[in-house]
This record gives C-alpha cells, structure tokens and sequence, in this order.
C-alpha cells in the first residue's frame, strides 16, 4: 500500500462549547480524486481549513505530503493549491495581471512563467479572457481561472472547496475534463461538491456528518452498500426471455418480469453480469437493454438517515 | 400571470435581455436555465418590477411593469441570488419583520410561522440569528420567508445554489406544494430540478432560445446518446472520441458516455457495436440510452455557438 499523502487522525476542533469537527480520520491516496461530502453545516470547511494549515486544531495530527501541519502549517503552502468557493482574482486587475501577481508570490516569473501560463491557458481555454477584468468574468471562465491560478506552482495535491457552485453545466464538463486530465497526470485532487452527480467523476467519496465521517468508499461500493442497486430492463420477445433469464440470474441478477419482458436487479455491475447482458445482447440483436444506475443524491440521503439511525 | 412581449433591457450599450416574449400561467414551476451571463437573473429581477425596461407589453399579476409597480411587489414572493434577510435578526423576528411589512395578523403569523418552520426542519433555530444559520438553512429561511404570505408568484434565483442535497428536497417539496396556487420561477444550475421543472424557459445571451417542457426540450436534441461500460471509462472515452461520427465522448464512474450526432449516425446497432470493438479500451457493454438533462443543456449551449469568453456577466 502506497504512503497516502493526506493523513489526519483524531482531528478535533471546538468553538467554544459547540464540536465543528469530531475526532475525524481521513486518508487520502496520492493521484486520486477525493470527494469530500455533507450537508451544509456539516464540518467540511472546517476539515479543509485545518488540513491547509488555515485553523489550528484542537486536538489531532495531520500529514499532508509527509509536512506535519500542525507544527508546519506555513510549509504546507507550497505544496498545495487552493480554490475557495468564492475564486480570490484581484478585481480591477485583469485576468493576466492576476497571473503575474500569484505567479510572484510563488517566485515564478520570466520564461518559466510563460511556459507554464502558456500551457495552462491552453487548456483551461483562457486565452480569449486573458485580457479582460477579473469582475467582468463570467462564472464559469471565472472558476476555470481560480483553477488555472491554483495549479501555477505545479503542486501536488489540489484543495478545491465547491468549485462548482453556481457555474453552468457546460462550464461544469469542461471543469472535470481538466481535473481528470490533472489526477492522470499524477495530481491528488481533494474536492467538495453538492452536485452530486459529479462524485461518479471521483474515485473515492468520504461523507462527513455533525463533524465525523460517516461513510467512505469508492463510489461504487457505496452504492453497492446505501443502494437498491442497478435496474436492469430489457426488452425481449417472449422465447428470448426464457434463455436470458437464466444466465442474468447465473451472473448474480435477481431476475423478475415485466411488461415488455425482463427487469433485473444487481448489486453491482460485475465484469461477469456485463458479460452476461452482451450474451443477451449478441443472441437478440433485437433485445432493447437500458441500465438505471442508482443516483448518487439516493445514496446521500440514505448515508445520512443510516448515520441518524445509528445515533452517531 | 405574465405576458412578456418584445422586453428589451439595456445596461448601457449592452443587451442584458433582447426582445424575451413569454406567457406564463399559474399552476406550474417553470425552470430558467441556460448558462452563466445569460439573463436568468436580469429576467427574474425585471419580472420582481426591480429593473426599468423596454417592452411592448409587460404585465405580471395584471400590472405593467413600466409603471408603479409598488403594488405588484406586495404580491410576490422573492428570493434573490445573495442572501439578503437581516443577518443580525433571529429566524422568528425575520419572519414576523415581514409579516408587519405586509401586515400579516399576528395570528395568522404565528400559523404560517410555525408550518414553514416545521416542514423545513427551522424549528428549533427559530431563535437563532440568520447570519449565524448554516448555508442551507440561510436559504430555507429565505424561502420560507417568501411564502409566508402566501403570493400569488414565487420568483427565486438559484435559491438552491451551494445548498445540500437534504435541505434541497425540503425547498423543492415546498415548491411543489405552492405550484396549486401558484406560479413558480426558479432559476437553478442543478439538472435534477430542471427536469423535475412543468416547463423550462432556456436563455442564452439574453434570448429565450427555448421554451417547453423538459420532455420537449429533449425532443430538440440532435443528438444520440450511448454507455460504454467498462473497468477504464477514462480509456473508453479517449478511444470513443476517434470514431469518426463521435461528438463527445466523457468517462464517469463506471461508464463513458458517448455523444452522437444524429444526422451522422450509422444507427443505433452499429454505434454499439463500434464501441464494443474499440480496440485496447475493454468495452464489456455497450447501449443506446434516452438523451437526459445533462445532454439537453449541453446541445442547447453548444447549438447557440457561445462565446463566452467576449461576453460581460
């Protein structure tokens, strides 16, 4: 097992009487993405306050990229970048003279600088806003600077807090296009989100709850775990049903009938289940197959009415 | 409940909104999405008699919009973008502030109060200060806040922007039950409340573009849409794209999903088959799937040409 690069155990904070973040444990593989998720009020901004060397503890140890935070919080910096939800560009400065200002705090300027703005601004498509000033953005080439300026100093571990709150669906597909290309390129990516549906851009999802974390796993398991499953329907005539129901069943598929001919439920969607359905399929090239996978927002509200169930 | 012809408002030399004509009735929850910059909140903001106009015709609830409108604002309920209740005020003396404003008998307040407070689960904040309530709680109060006179036309803009599943469902369910009595305007970013919308009004650079239900705004799509499910959705994204009639093709969780363009396509079957035979990107099943949410909006973006870049918030 590889040396997560983020590490935090028993971390605790209190405001006065009131526990933001309660004995917490989180371990964060490098090169992946991490989704860190709970309702509003939760503790997750807290959790990232304090892993960025932002807000001391009141208790508990952190590791982020072998930087103990705790006694380092100042060293971590250079290490990470960080999107907030609300993206920190200069206003009245134009969107290049915001590049040049962070790249300055990072040492950065002269021809590394241009190489590696010229990069950035290529991907993130920036090119046409470079010019313009930062409140004159729209939000969405907004959030894409935010990230563009987070990556300048090429860090390892990225720290994005909500960065896509209230930024358009196509803004949104572009966004997760550059943080998958980054996490393939070898960047571990720590994100907050409420659109749920972005988790399954994820490899692993934490749940925090009342400051503890109360579910963590690939997206997969969890849905595997706070899920009714996949629900297969498939489409068949009558004397195709009786060959494809046995071998759905063989596969692991709780098999049932339905109007127009099989409605199967499976917890998963094993290597050997899609081999069974491309069996259906390649027998019955008329056989229409849909797949309904359980959504992410179900398995939220389920995470939580277990954590409430359970009483912690 | 509105008719909008020919509604023109200029910010300077810009457009912020070109010539919208729209007519709406009570009983539903109409959607206004489209990307960012593109008028959602201007419109919202005209239709609450904020914002001076042009227009050929501009009524709502029966006034017109390029008169006094102090009337109309008595019978709206209004939730802007930022959180705009008093901060320093607790949960119960904001809604009892509004209530004197439209001068609500104090026991009619004391009913309402106490039914908003409950189904959006506020109770037991009820003495604590706005400022201090969580995000979603911040946003549930402001709603709740709106309905408490129960108007006649809810005008929201991204009240549920930033805001937790849970908390979500309570402000949609509140919205469902004012949709009886009411008309409902919401502008959201989040797909499943756009297609949870009656109707969905689609602006882009200040235009209305589309208007329809979710069904009929899918039925505009020029698109197919296929899964490829497989152990590297990421591979089978990269390798779906170089097939030579793929228009977009996207890795998420456990399957790619790959975007077609109708009036290229070989048809259904062979797609399928195509994407089965990718070479090296293990494919194990590959469907045809109905165009969903996500895919509409993006063929809506795509289809009007943005540039966003050129364009001022």
């Amino acid at each position: 097992m590889t040396t997560p690069i983020i590490s935090a155990d028993g971390l605790t904070k209190r405001f006065g009487d009131f526990t933001a973040v309660d004995r917490l444990h989180l371990t964060v593989q490098p090169g992946t993405i991490f989704a860190f998720l709970g309702a509003n009020g939760s503790g997750k901004s807290t959790t990232i306050r304090m892993l960025i060397g932002l807000l001391r503890p009141t208790a508990g140890s952190i590791l982020v990229d072998g930087i103990d935070v705790i006694r380092n919080p100042r060293r971590v910096r250079d290490h990470i970048g960080y999107m907030g939800q609300k993206v920190s560009l200069y206003q009245g400065l134009s969107l290049r003279e915001n590049v040049e200002f962070y790249a300055g705090l990072f040492g950065l300027s002269g021809t590394p600088l241009e190489k590696r703005w010229g990069a950035l601004r290529e991907r993130f498509a920036l090119s046409e806003a470079e010019g313009e000033k930062s409140e004159d953005l729209p939000a969405g080439i907004r959030q894409r600077a935010g990230l563009a300026l987070s990556t300048l100093h090429q860090p390892r571990l990225l720290f994005l807090d909500e960065p896509t709150a209230g930024v358009d669906v196509h803004s949104r597909a572009l966004f997760w296009e550059v943080i998958q290309e980054e996490a393939d390129a070898g960047v571990t990516v720590f994100v907050t989100t409420h659109f749920l549906e972005e988790t399954d851009y994820c490899d692993w999802v934490s749940f925090i709850d009342a400051g503890r974390v109360i579910a963590d796993a690939a997206p997969e398991a969890l849905r595997r775990q706070y899920s009714d499953g996949y629900e297969v329907a498939l489409d068949l005539p009558p004397e195709g049903r009786g060959r494809a129901a046995p071998a759905l069943a063989a596969a692991g598929g709780a098999v049932g009938t339905s109007a127009g001919g099989l409605r199967v439920r499976v917890p998963a969607l094993e290597p050997g289940f899609l081999a069974a359905l491309e069996g259906v399929a390649a027998a019955q090239p008329q056989a229409q197959i849909h797949i309904t996978q359980p959504p992410m927002t179900d398995i939220f509200r389920r995470v939580l009415a277990s954590a409430a169930g359970a009483g912690t | 409940m509105i008719r909008l012809r020919g509604l023109t408002k200029r910010y300077g030399t810009r457009c912020a909104l070109a010539d919208v004509s729209l007519t709406l009735e009570a009983g539903e929850i109409v959607g206004i999405v489209g990307p960012d910059g593109a008028g959602k909140t201007t419109l919202i903001r005209s239709l609450a008699g904020l914002l001076e106009l042009e227009a050929e015709e501009a009524t709502v609830l029966g006034y017109d919009l390029r008169a006094d409108v102090t009337s109309l604002k008595t019978q709206i309920g209004y939730v802007p973008q930022a959180f705009s209740l008093q901060r320093d005020l607790s949960v119960m003396e904001n809604l009892r502030f509004t209530a004197r404003l439209h001068r609500l008998p104090a026991s009619e307040l004391a009913t309402r109060a106490a039914q908003l407070l409950a189904r959006t689960g506020l109770t037991p904040f009820r003495d604590r200060p706005a400022g201090a309530l969580s995000g979603g709680m911040k946003q549930k109060l402001a709603v709740a806040n709106a309905l408490l006179t129960q108007p006649k036309l809810l005008l929201l803009d991204e009240p549920t922007a930033g805001v937790d599943v849970v908390a979500r469902g309570e402000i949609w369910a509140l919205l469902e039950e004012q949709r009886r009595n009411a008309l409902v305007l919401i502008s959201t970013s989040y797909l499943d409340e756009a297609a949870a919308s009656d109707r969905l009004v689609y602006l882009d650079g200040g235009r209305i573009v589309a208007t329809g239900t979710p069904a009929e705004l899918r039925a505009t799509v020029s698109l197919e849409l296929y899964r490829g499910w497989g152990d590297d959705p990421r591979l089978i994204a990269r390798a779906a794209r170089q097939l030579p009639y793929v228009e977009a093709a996207r890795a998420t969780g456990r399957f790619a999903r790959v975007e077609v363009r109708a009036a290229h396509s070989p048809g259904a079957a062979q797609v399928v088959r195509a994407l089965m035979a990718l070479p090296g990107a293990g494919v194990r099943f590959a469907e045809s799937t109905p165009i969903d949410m996500e895919t509409t909006l993006l063929a809506l973006a795509r289809a009007n040409g943005r540039k966003e870049a050129q364009r001022s918030p």
